[in-house]
């Protein structure tokens, strides 16, 4: 009995740790599943006609033929609506005006609703934004805009002991009787017809500048920083973390000094990044100026320090990872000790040096808080190379953050969210496959 | 060899592995640079406001006027945050560092590896996007019934554990002709009460609306997964240093597994497991921007103080946040106090730093003593 009850033990003991191992997995998945679904949202989408329009006239791309006779079928298919408004205008002039009061404030809305939906009224001046000189480029944000204006949301505080409630209201109903009950079934029926949705591969978005601060183009502007900024600190940090590496692995020779280096390089990887983005603008900008204020340079150089302990620690694995009797065989050719690393060592040691080189490039391009008071700026233009020494950029990591809590329409843009997201996890993600791969040839190569 | 070629040679060695070392202090000048630069502007601060006020005070108002420095509540954050990261991170980690060395066939373990990788190479900037965007209005709009859902998943395999060792060691003195049957009634009546009490709990959790989903449960979570990849690569790998004799020993004496890891392995190895411990909370500390993201950001002590459903502020996010808005070049005193939590963030990382290091290298030499 006693055994079975230890036995049994043992195997919840293996439930548990097993469970754990699943939690963690599937916590990976959880992460990832709406970050790649969304994600690929803000590049597989249904454009609309309006999308097209946008296409030709900002980027000077496309067919001008087939988008000018697509205009002019969409907006025939739009031009019952504007009817319909005109009319229920001619209506509302000759209603009494207590009735026509209430009716004109929602008119507004709607008006301005239509605008966002189907871009400028015909008649209207042109609008300053480009936001307002289109509609809505994406069939899915149409779809959420025409729910805008088939029903008005209200709240409901009844109930006093709870939160209020959220209520729609159909506004078909509020114009009943009027010469703009129409117009709503109109629109929810031919919506399709006026917007003329397509299956769009817009793999664009990597490459366009951002237009109207994200409403439409792309996040060139972003990558193109971030690449800057990782490939900044990488050119600064691998000639002292090899350099680092080969002194530690090959020629110190145990005693203080060493010991402190040690403790050094490891305390160097435990600081928090936000005290390495202050230190990088207490020191490299307000001390050494670098540059007039925030700029590639000085985002690069702080990231570098941040990298620093990561490269060295894996090429010194690398390193001492190449069998001794290399090292023998080439000093006993009579080769001294610093052509022995040149020429035998790092050889052979390239490729673990390579992973950890591949892997902290990963972590450079996707760390914010070092770079939000060195390097990174919430709009800018792509940069020329030299612009690098004395610019600041906008970045991947810092425009995420920037465009999740502090854009002043938060929710209009999800998808260039997601999408930025996903290329930055994607191209974190793809430098630790290569890395992955590159890892498991050389486990191959060693055992021969 | 001719002497003064000889001697050459030996000065450019000389020179070279100078070269080299001075190459390599870049790292401890970049220590001291660091330590120098933001302590310099802490300074300021603390002779321009004293101490007393930054850790006793709970108004924390830096722009106000007269301006108002006390970050009691904010280190109150950081703590609360930090605590609900560890009770995460620590059980589940050190589970899943056992399954890694002990439990899993290697083929498993190559497919569970990449996952830790994964997990640990994913920008803190889209941990704290799915925090705001996707985690937050979930807790906002089906929270409690996702907490009856964790309770449910914590306490019922938990709870079976305990009721079965309570079980087995109450009959330890009955007969044995009865121990079968008193093991299995008294069993199932626990069992009973379990599930009651549960029951009980989740139509008590699934009541429970949760204000804002930006709150200290939220970025609990999400850094405690952040911190796992560290616990459980650290643990695993003192777990794996503890060796194959002790292993073998024990099961030679008739151990089950599970009574080697738990007499044998984890004593063994039980320094470097505090120390991976140490990492991770190390990692969930310094973390600025999941909770910049979706902490809440209120300079608050919630109440009860172990409310982990109200908003809270950190001390990384207290820099990263109010950094803009200081004046950076007049140097003010809004400016001198994120420098002075700044060095605050940096003493509690070299603290422990050097207590993780020393642990693992004392773990180091014992295990190296015992082969």
């Amino acid at each position: 009995m006693e055994l079975q009850a230890r036995k049994l033990f043992d195997r919840s003991l293996t439930g548990i740790s097993i469970m754990a191992v699943v939690l963690m997995s599937l916590s990976l998945l959880v992460l990832l599943a709406p970050i790649f679904s969304r994600g690929l949202g803000a590049f597989f989408f249904r454009g609309t006609s309006e999308f097209r329009r946008l296409a030709l006239e900002q980027f000077n791309r496309g067919n001008a033929q087939e988008v000018a006779g697509e205009i002019r079928i969409v907006g025939a298919a739009r031009r019952p609506v504007y009817e319909m408004l005109s009319a229920f205008e001619d209506e509302l002039d000759g209603m009494d005006p207590t009735r026509r009061q209430g009716y004109r404030v929602e008119l507004k809305e709607i008006k301005s609703l239509l605008r966002e939906l189907l871009g400028p009224l015909p008649g209207e001046l042109e609008a300053v934004m480009l936001r307002q000189q289109y509609g809505q480029t994406r069939w899915d944000r149409a779809l959420v805009k025409l729910g805008a204006i088939l029903y008005s949301e209200e709240w409901d505080y009844s109930d006093t002991r709870s939160m209020g409630k959220k209520v729609l209201r159909s506004r078909q109903k509020a114009f009943a009787g009027t010469r703009l009950e129409s117009l709503f079934p109109y629109l929810e029926n031919n919506l399709s017809g006026m917007l003329r949705p397509r299956f769009t591969f817009y793999w664009r978005f990597l490459t366009d500048r951002s237009l109207d601060s994200h409403f439409f183009g792309g996040i060139w502007p972003e990558i193109l920083g971030t690449i800057y900024l990782t490939l900044g600190a990488m050119l600064l940090a691998i000639p002292f973390g090899i350099i680092a590496a080969i002194y530690l692995s090959e020629f110190a020779s145990g005693g203080r000094l060493v010991s402190l280096l040690r403790v050094c390089i490891s305390t160097l990887a435990g600081v928090p990044s936000i005290v390495f983005g202050l230190f990088g603008l207490a020191f490299f900008i307000n001390t050494l100026h670098l540059s007039g204020s925030k700029s590639v340079l000085a985002g690069s150089a702080t990231l570098a320090l941040l990298i620093l302990p990561t490269i060295i620690r894996a090429s010194e694995e690398a390193l001492k990872a190449v069998p001794h009797t290399y090292k023998e065989a080439a000093l006993s050719l009579g080769a001294s000790p610093l052509r022995m690393v040149l020429t035998v060592l790092l050889p052979a040691a390239l490729p673990g040096i390579l992973t950890g080189i591949i892997i902290s490039m990963g972590r450079a391009a996707g760390e914010t808080a070092p770079i939000i008071f060195t390097a990174a700026v919430s709009v800018g233009r792509p940069l020329k190379l030299w612009e690098t020494l004395s610019q600041p950029t906008p970045a991947l990591p810092w425009n995420i953050y920037n465009l999740a809590t502090e854009h002043q329409a938060v929710d209009e843009i999800r998808h260039v969210q997601f999408g930025m997201v996903l290329t930055l996890v994607l191209l974190v993600l793809l430098l630790n496959l290569a890395a992955i791969l590159l890892r498991a040839r050389i486990s191959k190569k060693m055992r021969g | 060899m001719s002497d003064a070629a000889s001697r050459l040679r030996r000065l450019a060695a000389f020179f070279s592995q100078g070269f080299l070392l001075l190459a390599t202090a870049l790292s401890l000048v970049a220590v001291l640079l660091i330590i120098a630069y933001i302590a310099r502007d802490a300074v300021p601060f603390f002779k321009l406001r004293g101490l007393k006020e930054l850790f006793s005070s709970t108004a924390w108002f830096p722009s106000g006027q007269p301006a108002e420095f006390g970050a009691l509540a904010i280190f109150i954050g950081s703590g609360l945050v930090t605590l609900g990261s560890i009770l995460v991170a620590v059980p589940l980690g050190i589970a899943a560092a056992i399954a890694l060395s002990d439990i899993l066939p290697y083929r498993a373990r190559q497919l569970v590896k990449p996952v830790i990788e994964i997990l640990a190479a994913l920008p803190s900037v889209a941990y704290g996007f799915f925090a705001l965007v996707i985690f937050a209005p979930l807790l906002q709009n089906r929270g409690g019934s996702l907490l009856a859902l964790a309770a449910w998943l914590i306490a019922l395999p938990l709870g079976l554990l305990i009721i079965f060792v309570i079980s087995e060691m109450a009959v330890r003195s009955v007969r044995e002709d009865v121990a079968k049957a008193a093991r299995l009634i008294l069993a199932a009546a626990l069992t009973a009460i379990l599930v009651r009490a549960l029951l009980a709990l989740s139509a008590v959790l699934n009541k429970v609306a949760i204000s804002s989903g930006t709150n200290a449960l939220n970025v609990s979570v999400i850094l405690g997964i952040m911190a796992l990849p560290t616990i459980v690569s650290v643990a695993e790998d003192s777990l794996q240093a503890a060796g194959r004799e002790l292993r073998e020993g024990s099961y030679a004496l008739g151990a089950t597994r599970a009574e080697t890891l738990f007499k044998v392995i984890i004593p063994a190895s039980g320094s470097g497991i505090i120390a991976a411990v140490i990492l991770g909370v190390m990692r969930a500390i310094g973390e600025t921007m999941v909770v910049w993201m979706a902490s809440g950001n209120a300079a608050q002590i919630p109440t009860p103080w172990f409310n982990f459903l109200s908003p809270v502020r950190t001390l990384t996010a207290t820099i990263a946040g109010d950094m803009g808005e200081a004046d950076q070049v007049l140097g003010s005193g809004r400016y001198h106090v994120l420098f002075a939590l700044a060095l605050c963030l940096l003493l509690t990382s070299f603290a422990a730093n050097l207590a993780s290091e020393w642990i693992l290298r004392r773990q180091q030499r014992r295990l190296g003593g015992l082969k």
